[in-house]
């Protein structure tokens, strides 16, 4: 037995063609758990993360708060949350999004705080209100940093999506754990190629959007920012 | 019209940038703070837009505090200029410049028709409008900024050294630019600088400021060369205010001696002509245009710069520039299309010099500086009596 008859076996067996058990079932389900998690983590960080970047009231606190949240061991998070709350989506969620939420929040804070102060001083100089300076200047110029905190949280919780097999849900976690529980390697190594191919295919999507869907106004001040950081 | 009312600025830490200034920015016409950093130069600009609220004293624009008044309201009816331009990364050049039109809340294609038009009136080409700022070079940029300060054609412009991060000859360009757009619009420009050269081009009233704010003198640029009010603003100056003094007075008083007959019929384009001085002759091409000094008495000899000025448009300074780097000592008068129309040598600029500024109150200054041999003139603009009023702190 060797890794290629392992993946050969875990992809040609009939029953991860269709059925709960199915390739397409599971990623799909890993997807919808991974995206749940990030939304909630998004709607709870980057609107503080703004917030805070913009008044620059609570920064320091947020990123010591942040890198401390960082070395939370998540499994030790489910157990918690299973504990709690019981076997459920919630036991995972709260997990996924206390690890997707500490690098959105960064991000924000870090973008909002690294837009030009000769641009916010015209912007509030020319009658721009608050509101306005925050949504039409320090949103568009936090954009690039916060698509790059976008891409780690999402990377992460791809990756660690995995531990929701440990409490009977979905995903490609079940393949590695029950393959695990039943000696079935070939399941294991194929679930976990399946975990980092779906972790890369998120990271080359970010890079798309970061590269396409940018204003090119800001395209261009990352890639002098990629020049001056190189 | 702007009127600082003992209006001071103390930071919560104690230190006082403005200890409380008296002055009148009147309507359409160029004021210039003028003074080294940490003067409170930019602190008392920014009070006008309520960037800084001050600490004591007000603030009038027009009769009304400004304090009494919404700030980002304020600030769409006041233009604002600032060194860096601060455009927005994001956005077009055109979008740029109708930032205020927008938040004023008009219509897209109203806002962008008026943006169009400022973009030509600020001397930028209409594909401009489609870039992206990183796309400008910096003289281009602060073009932008003005037209943006411009869009909603507000009566008052503030201008925060707006012109001191690009090169010398973009400074010099950009400089001629406002003074032909001011003579246009008369908007109400209080502009500040740290380079005393810039205020008195610009300024049609220029305040040099002290430390704290306080108003060392007020005067007209003229007065201000000529008739410095003590020893401290006379070595903010520099030593050759004189000289700059000249930059300010138009070359047409210079008298020029017109060059006799037409076109000629030399070989080679040239065209040698009749102005002859020590064995120098000056060579004119078909268009009339000088193309230089050759000295006839030196077999072979290289053709050298025929230096010139315009009598319409230049100043007396460079009249005189003319004259000294001319190998003849004698400066070339051209008509706008640059063809030679007259000569005048070094004596004749000098008689130019030695004849009084138009400016009835500017000769009474400058012979008042004369008179009193050395700088320390006991010259009492009206603006030294305001500083002892607004240096008692209120």
């Amino acid at each position: 037995m060797n890794w290629f008859t392992w993946l050969g076996d875990f992809f040609s067996d009939p029953d991860r063609r269709s059925g709960s058990n199915a390739i397409a079932n599971r990623i799909a389900e890993h997807l919808l758990l991974s995206g749940e998690a990030l939304l909630y983590a998004a709607l709870l960080a980057v609107p503080l993360g703004l917030l805070i970047g913009y008044t620059g009231r609570g920064v320091t606190v947020v990123t010591a708060m942040a890198g401390a949240a960082r070395a939370l061991p998540t499994l030790g998070l489910v157990t918690l949350a299973v504990l709690l709350a019981g076997v459920g989506d919630t036991a995972v969620l709260v997990p996924l999004v206390a690890l997707a939420a500490p690098p959105l929040l960064v991000a924000a804070v870090e973008g909002v705080r690294g837009t030009d102060p000769d641009v916010r001083d015209a912007a509030r100089g020319v009658g721009l209100t608050h509101p306005q300076v925050l949504w039409q200047v320090c949103l568009p110029s936090a954009l690039p940093t916060l698509l790059a905190g976008f891409r780690t949280a999402t990377v992460q919780v791809i990756a660690t999506a995995t531990v929701a097999a440990y409490v009977g849900l979905g995903g490609l976690g079940r393949y590695v754990v029950d393959g695990l529980a039943t000696r079935d390697y070939a399941a294991t190594v194929g679930g976990a190629l399946l975990v980092v191919l779906l972790a890369v295919a998120a990271q080359a999507f970010f890079a798309l959007l970061a590269r396409y869907a940018l204003p090119p106004g800001l395209r261009a001040q990352q890639r002098a920012a990629g020049r001056r950081s190189s | 019209m702007i009127r600082f009312d003992g209006a001071g600025k103390r930071h919560p830490d104690g230190t006082v940038a403005v200890e409380g200034l008296d002055l009148d920015v009147p309507t359409g016409r160029t004021t210039v703070l003028v003074g080294p950093s940490g003067c409170g130069k930019t602190t008392l600009l920014r009070m006008v837009n309520r960037m800084v609220e001050p600490t004591s004293g007000r603030v009038l624009l027009d009769g009304t505090d400004v304090a009494a008044l919404d700030p980002a309201k304020l600030r769409r009816g006041i233009g604002y200029v600032i060194q860096q331009a601060g455009l927005f990364p994001h956005r077009r050049v055109i979008d740029n410049i109708a930032t205020v039109p927008y938040l004023l809340g008009w219509d897209r294609k109203k806002a962008r028709a008026r943006a169009a038009e400022l973009l030509d009136l600020v001397g930028l080409a209409p594909e401009t409008a489609k870039r992206y700022p990183f796309q400008l070079s910096g003289g281009q940029q602060q073009r932008v900024g003005v037209a943006r300060a411009l869009a909603a054609d507000p009566p008052v412009l503030l201008m925060d050294e707006p012109f001191s991060a690009v090169d010398p000859v973009v400074r010099a360009g950009l400089q001629e630019e406002l003074l032909r757009l001011q003579s246009e619009l008369h908007k109400t420009v209080l502009f500040v600088t740290h380079d005393i050269e810039e205020a008195v081009r610009l300024g049609d009233q220029v305040v040099v400021l002290r430390e704290r704010g306080r108003i060392a003198q007020l005067a007209d640029p003229h007065t201000l060369l000529t008739a410095p009010a003590d020893l401290d603003v006379a070595a903010f100056l520099g030593r050759d205010r004189g000289l700059r003094g000249l930059g300010l007075r138009p070359a047409a008083s210079v008298a020029v001696r017109p060059i006799p007959g037409g076109p000629g019929d030399g070989a080679a384009g040239r065209s040698p002509h009749g102005v002859r001085f020590a064995g120098w002759e000056l060579m004119l091409d078909d268009g009339r245009r000088p193309i230089g000094w050759i000295d006839r008495d030196a077999a072979g000899a290289a053709l050298e710069p025929a230096p010139g000025f315009r009598p319409d448009a230049d100043t007396l300074r460079a009249a005189l520039d003319a004259a000294v780097l001319s190998p003849t000592g004698i400066a070339v008068a051209l008509d706008p299309e640059g063809r030679a129309i007259g000569t005048a040598d070094r004596e004749a600029v000098l008689a130019a010099l030695a004849t009084r500024p138009p400016s009835a109150n500017g000769a009474r200054q400058a012979e008042k500086a004369e008179a009193a041999t050395g700088v320390k003139a006991e010259a009492t603009t009206d603006a030294t009596a305001e500083t002892d009023g607004a240096g008692g702190g209120r």
